[in-house]
């Protein structure tokens, strides 16, 4: 299995803080790489710099063997995604939203309805984009992202704003993603009981540091071998992160 | 050609559009209502026909244009700035620098048809009310694109602020100092005033012929092209952070 997305000594500074620290994470053809970690542990920035949102400060990396910053246009246009916030045009409708992407990445008129029918939104297409729910909006960002079937695919936490029921209408779409396009998908979440039930392997971070990278069934064998129950991974996580937030305080101290 | 397509998509309901067609049709109407009201006043003016005709009226012409310039500039790259349209389009394979550039062709040639407008009201009027034989077609076109580039410093500079500041309220502030700015100095003989891309639209107002003065052109021309390679170096070195 080819490695689709793979980062080496990835950092990025702001000034005296960093957000990523040294990151090097591996994404394998076809899977789905649930990347988990508490709210500022440099998920997004992580991703940001994937898509060259942000400029890293040292590191490289390298999607589908292409090389950034050099084919940064060649890269995008197999990326789909979805960071943080949907961005769109609220002066235009959802359907105008992804004409306009579709025009970009040079793409046959029915790849707009098809978009639009992957994520339920046929029948509010010719809707104001601004005049959308949140959880709308955030359908509109993930039809945006998987218009054209592009080969990968990164996700920043795309349930936020979703009911139980979208959340797991979504979660289900994300896992059927491999099988019915081929494609590789990085989805970032704070919660493992999210990720444990579409993810094939698991990136953990904590204060830009990964602490595990690995698949999900090693993780298991871990959390056995730690005592942890194996079908509740949310509290091996949890635990890790408190020891490594724990082992901070005590070098802050020293 | 493919991103320019794109730019005037997006600007489907933004205004855009409205306020610079807007802008050629009140100074058009502008131009024929007051010289219908004003026509014997202005032609008893010590001046020649053809510059009573193209100098008594451009000052308001000017107001109108820097008006719908401010406008138009803020509300191009607000589309992109309000619901983080900008940053889907930095995750996607086109170069931000086409953006800019289309964006302010469109808007180049929104102001060039608004001029149109107004300038054939004025040949209009002229041909109307100027004594015969005054009326010079050639003097016309050639006042027109004389304003028409010294109203281009002003565009160039509002959209490249507009591209840098996601808040509408500052650009637009820009844009109403700058307008205060260009009144109070467009009297003035000091020629480093012209610097000011406010002022030189307003420059050929305060004169009472027709003639191009060459040495404001050039300020404009340099400025012009200052301008644009400004705006292209921030926006190909810009990141969305």
């Amino acid at each position: 299995m080819n490695t689709m997305i793979q980062t080496k000594n990835l950092t990025k500074r702001y000034k005296d803080f960093i957000a990523v620290d040294d990151l090097s994470l591996h994404v394998q053809e076809g899977s789905i790489y649930g990347f988990l970690g508490p709210n500022g542990a440099g998920k997004s920035t992580t991703m940001k710099m994937l898509l060259g949102l942000t400029k890293p400060s040292t590191g490289s990396f390298v999607i589908n063997g292409k090389m950034f910053p050099e084919e940064r246009v060649a890269i995008l246009k197999e990326i789909g995604s979805l960071i943080e916030a949907p961005a769109f045009y609220g002066n235009l409708t959802g359907r105008e939203n992804l004409d306009i992407i579709r025009h970009i990445l040079e793409l046959p008129q029915s790849a707009v309805d098809e978009a639009l029918e992957i994520v339920g939104l046929s029948e509010f297409g010719n809707r104001l984009a601004k005049k959308y729910s949140l959880g709308m909006k955030q359908r509109l960002g993930l039809a945006s992202a998987l218009i054209g079937k592009p080969p990968i695919l990164i996700l920043d936490e795309p349930t936020n704003g979703l009911d139980p029921a979208g959340m797991h209408e979504m979660r289900n779409l994300v896992k059927s993603l491999p099988q019915m396009y081929n494609c590789t998908v990085l989805i970032s979440s704070h919660l493992l009981s999210e990720i444990e039930l579409i993810a094939d392997d698991i990136g953990i971070l904590n204060h830009g540091v990964m602490l595990y990278e690995g698949s999900l069934h090693d993780l298991r064998q871990t959390a056995i071998q730690k005592g942890y129950e194996a079908n509740n991974l949310e509290d091996m996580f949890l635990s890790m992160i408190e020891q490594d937030n724990a082992a901070r305080k005590k070098r802050a101290v020293i | 050609m493919k991103a320019l397509s794109i730019e005037m998509k997006k600007c489907k309901r933004s205004g855009v559009f409205p306020i610079m067609f807007a802008v050629g049709i009140f100074g058009a109407l502008y131009v024929i209502a007051n010289f219908a009201v004003r026509k014997d006043t202005l032609l008893a003016l010590p001046l020649a026909p053809m510059d009573v005709l193209l100098t008594q009226l451009y000052g308001v012409i000017a107001l109108i244009s820097l008006f719908g310039i401010i406008t138009a500039t803020c509300l191009m790259y607000q589309i992109e700035h309000s619901d983080n349209a900008m940053k889907r389009m930095y995750m996607l394979p086109i170069r931000i620098t086409d953006i800019f550039s289309s964006k302010l062709l469109i808007l180049v040639m929104l102001l060039l048809i608004s001029f149109t407008i107004q300038y054939s009201a004025l040949g209009f009027v002229g041909n109307l009310y100027l004594p015969e034989n005054s009326f010079e077609l050639w003097t016309l076109i050639r006042y027109g694109l004389y304003t028409f580039v010294m109203s281009l410093p002003v565009l160039l500079f509002m959209i490249f602020i507009s591209s840098r500041i996601s808040n509408i309220w500052i650009t637009l502030g820009v844009g109403i100092i700058g307008f205060f700015s260009g009144m109070a100095t467009a009297t003035s003989d000091i020629v480093v005033f012209l610097i000011n891309p406010f002022t030189l639209i307003m420059y050929p107002a305060m004169s009472n012929n027709a003639t191009v003065k060459f040495s404001a052109l050039i300020i404009a021309v340099v400025e012009i092209v200052v301008f644009l390679v400004v705006g292209y170096i921030f926006t190909k070195k810009a990141r969305y952070e």
